[in-house]
Parts: structure tokens; sequence; C-alpha cells
């Protein structure tokens, strides 16, 4: 043993540095967000329980019923009912649901979004089972007005409106009317 | 000869005895109340969290919420274990732990007991709390609460060797095993405290008193990794709140002796007082407090910094590098008592 790794172990330098550090932490802030009282501020864009977006000018639920978002849906949770044209009955499966937003990304006019809130903890099961009408009432609750306009323009345009075509390209440009 | 001047004499004695023996209670089932509310506020926020918030104002209220839990809790015992010894043996630790309250001195003639061999007596009554661990443990009959019993009474006797050689300085230079007399000696010392001039004693002691009331880094009894909780797993209800009053009036004992030997009591040293004379109008008792919360604010700082050592390393500190410094000590300690 050397001198100076004696003189270490006799006057505890090691655990006094130890000791320093603890004492130092004493004295710093709690890193500690207390739940119910305080709420961790949400990122844009976050990625909550979803919703059925409503036209602005109509009220009406932009969804068309294409089922393209039951289609790339990873987990297959989303159910979607057309009948006579209609959307007949528009599902979400909650408990399935694994939050990748590939709906939000795919759906062709913004219509199924994913909202901010993360607080629907239940004790049963159907109340974790969305129907059309609790998606649009938590467009309401969570997205109506500005901020849903916000949320559009940055997060939930549809990705088709990114891609254009040469104007001689001859491609289907819609029925006449 | 009984006269009635005498058995007057001897009522007010009681009283006065009662009185102080009810405030010495009360304040401490207060303290062991708020020492475990301290104990996780001051760990809390070294690892950077909380503690209890939720209970009252900051947590104030938890200590009652946490013994109004305790109280009303099932008291489970195991079908096989020996239940007299079972009922006896937190019983047996709780009175150890509390009979030592009755020799401390908290102030000047502020002690229940003013007895000549106050330290002797610390000691043994420490030695009979292990009985109350070791029964507990056996009485059990569970393998967890064997082992941590098992290694509290070998660990608690081996350091008890190496604190009392520690404090056989305190007692040479004191020339006196009363607590209250070794108070005094400290006052009219040069140094004022025994801590400077019995250094290698004193960092001793608090190593053997972390040890001794079972604290981390030396909670082998209990180490709650292992032994789930040690010698108390089979416990529950208000015998488990026994065994965690008695263990926090252990912290207290061995705090307010650290105190009283080394840190000089309710005195404060002569310079201080010199330097800044209106501190001596503050209540004696004051001092003395700040001296045993600071003991026990280091019992948690350690806590909360040292993991725990492995057995061998354990009893290797006690037998080859406590008791031999402790002794050297004591050599070094009575040589220039002969000189001087």
């Amino acid at each position: 043993m050397t001198v100076k790794n004696f003189i270490k172990k006799i006057f505890f330098i090691e655990i006094l540095k130890g000791l320093a550090l603890t004492l130092s932490r004493l004295f710093s802030h709690a890193v500690t967000i207390q739940y119910p009282d305080e709420r961790r501020p949400i990122a844009p864009g976050f990625r909550g329980q979803h919703a059925l977006a409503k036209h602005p000018q109509t009220g009406e639920a932009k969804c068309t019923g294409c089922g393209l978002c039951e289609t790339v849906c990873p987990s297959k949770c989303i159910h979607v009912f057309r009948e006579k044209g209609q959307v007949a009955r528009y599902e979400i499966e909650l408990l399935r649901c694994i939050y990748c937003a590939f709906c939000m990304e795919v759906c062709p006019y913004g219509a199924v979004v994913l909202t901010e809130n993360y607080e629907y903890s239940d004790y049963s099961k159907d109340n974790l089972y969305m129907t059309r009408e609790k998606l649009l009432r938590n467009w309401d609750k969570y997205m109506s007005g500005k901020k849903g306009e916000e949320y559009f323009a940055r997060f939930w345009r549809p990705k088709s409106e990114d891609l254009e075509t040469t104007p001689n390209q001859p491609v289907f440009r819609g029925r006449k009317r | 000869m009984i006269t009635t001047e005498g058995l007057i004499n001897f009522g007010i004695n009681v009283v006065i005895i009662t009185i102080k023996i009810a405030i010495v209670l009360g304040v401490t089932l207060l303290h062991v109340a708020y020492a475990t509310y301290f104990e996780r506020k001051v760990i809390g926020h070294m690892q950077v969290r909380l503690g209890p918030m939720r209970v009252g104002p900051h947590g104030l209220l938890q200590p009652i919420a946490d013994g109004v839990k305790l109280f009303f809790k099932e008291d489970v015992i195991p079908e096989n274990a020996d239940k007299v010894v079972f009922y006896l043996a937190p019983v047996i630790f709780m009175a150890a732990a509390m009979v030592n309250l009755s020799v401390i001195p908290f102030s000047y003639n502020f002690v229940i007991a003013d007895i000549n061999i106050g330290l002797l007596f610390v000691f043994a009554i420490a030695g009979l709390g292990v009985y109350g661990i070791f029964i507990s443990g056996w009485a059990s009959n569970s393998k967890y609460a064997f082992i941590g019993g098992l290694r509290s009474s070998a660990q608690v006797i081996s350091y008890e060797i190496a604190m009392g050689l520690s404090l056989v300085g305190v007692m040479i230079m004191a020339g006196s095993l009363n607590l209250t007399d070794i108070v005094i000696a400290q006052q009219n010392s040069i140094f004022g405290i025994f801590a400077i001039p019995q250094i290698v004693a004193f960092v001793v002691f608090v190593i053997a008193a972390i040890a001794e009331t079972n604290r981390t880094p030396f909670d082998l009894p209990e180490a709650e990794s292992e032994l789930v909780a040690g010698y108390f797993v089979e416990y529950s209800s208000f015998r488990f709140a026994l065994f965690f009053l008695g263990e926090y009036i252990a912290m207290f004992i061995m705090s307010s002796l650290g105190a009283i030997c080394f840190l000089g009591g309710w005195t404060l040293p002569w310079y201080i007082t010199r330097v800044l004379p209106f501190l001596s109008y503050v209540p004696p008792v004051f001092w003395f407090l700040i001296k045993v919360y600071f003991f026990i604010f280091f019992y948690y700082w350690i806590r909360a910094t040292v993991p725990r050592y492995r057995y061998d390393q354990l009893m290797a500190i006690g037998w080859k590098i406590l008791i031999p410094v402790a002794l050297a000590n004591i050599v070094i300690t009575g040589l220039v008592k002969i000189i001087l």
C-alpha cells in the first residue's frame, strides 16, 4: 500500500467525497413533479387520445369513411363501417392502439387526429371503446377553435397536399362539374 | 427513622421525578415521530426527490398518519412462532432503549437519575437490547428473521467493545463515569470539547455507534435487499411499531451519548462564549439538542451516501481496525494523563 493510499484510507477521503456530493444534492432542486397538482408541459404534436375532426365551417365530421386508417393501422384497432355512402360507424379500440399516429398521417383530409389528452384511465373496458360520437365529442373538448387549426397547420395537414404533379402529366383531376 | 418532613421531601422528589419522566417520554416519542419525517425528507432531498408531501403542508402530518396506520393494521402472528417469546421480544427491545433515557443529562440538573456509573449503565442496557433483537429472530421461526437476529447479536457485541474502548479515553480525561461530570469536565478543559483531544476515539465512536444501532452502512441485521426486513420480518402492526420506536430511540441515545461525551453536552466551549457572549443567554438544553440533531442528521447523511458493507468486511473493520485503534488511543491518553 502506497503512502497516498494509506492517507486516503485513514482520512476517509472517498467517503468524504461521497458525503460532499450528497450534501450538495440536499440543497439542489428536486426533480419531482407532484402529478395531480403539477403537470408536465405537453410538447406540441403530442399523441394522446383520438378525436374525429369537425369541419370549421359546417361543423360536421371531415371523415368520409375511406378506410385508409383502418388499412394502415398496425394494431388493427380502427373499424370503419359504411352504409349507403355514409359513415355508419367509426370505432377505435383504445386499449389496442399503440399511438403510432399512422392513421393521422395517412388521412387525406386530416379527419382523424390525436389530441393532447392523456388522462382517460377508466375502470371499464366499454368506456375505452371509442365510438364516433365520443370521438366527435373529444374534438369539441380538446381541439375546437384555434388550437385545432394550429395543429392542423403544423401536424395534421394531409401529406398528399405536398405532392404536386407537373401540369403536362396526364393524371386524374377529378370529375368536372 | 421516618419523619413527616422526610416523607414530604420524599413525596416532592417523587412528583418532580414523575414530571421529569413524563416530559422526557413525551418529548422523546414526539421526537421519534418527527425523526422519521426528518429522515424521509433529508434522504428524499439528497436523492433529489421531495419526500413526504401529501399529508398536511409539506407532509408535516405524515408521522401521525403512519402511527394511525400502524395502530389499525392487522396483528399477524406466525402459526409456528413461540408465542410468549414472540410477544416479549419487542417489549424488551423497546424497554432497553427507553431505560437509557433515564441517565441522559439533557441540561444542567435535568436528568432523571444522576447515577455515578451512567456511562456503564448505558452500555449495559444497550447490550440488553440485543436480547430483544435475538429473541425476536428466534421466536419468529423464520429463516430470514433468524439470520437477522444472529447477525445483529454478533455485530452489536463486537462493536460494543470498540465503542466501550473508545469511550475509555473520555473516562480517563474526565476522571468519572457520571455523564454530568463528564460534561462539566469538558467545560473546564482547555479545548472545551473532548472531540478535539480525543479525535481518534470520536471517529471510532461514531462508526461504532452506527453499527450499534444497526443503521446503514452496517444495517446487515435488517438488510432489506437480502433479508427483507431482518429480525422483525414476521412482526406487524403495533409490535412492528415498537421495534421501530426502539430503533429510533436507540439512535437518539447514541447521538446524545456522542454529544455528551465528545461535544460538551449542553455547554458551549469557553472560546465561543468569549467571542459571542450573548450565546450564554440561550437555554442550555438548546445546545444539547442542536448537537444531538447534528448527530442524527449525520446518521441520515451517511445512510444516503454509503452502501452496505459485506458481513466479513463489517467484522474486519470492527476487530482488526477499530478495536486496535481504540486500544492505542487508550494507551496514549493514559500516558499523556500521567506525564501532564
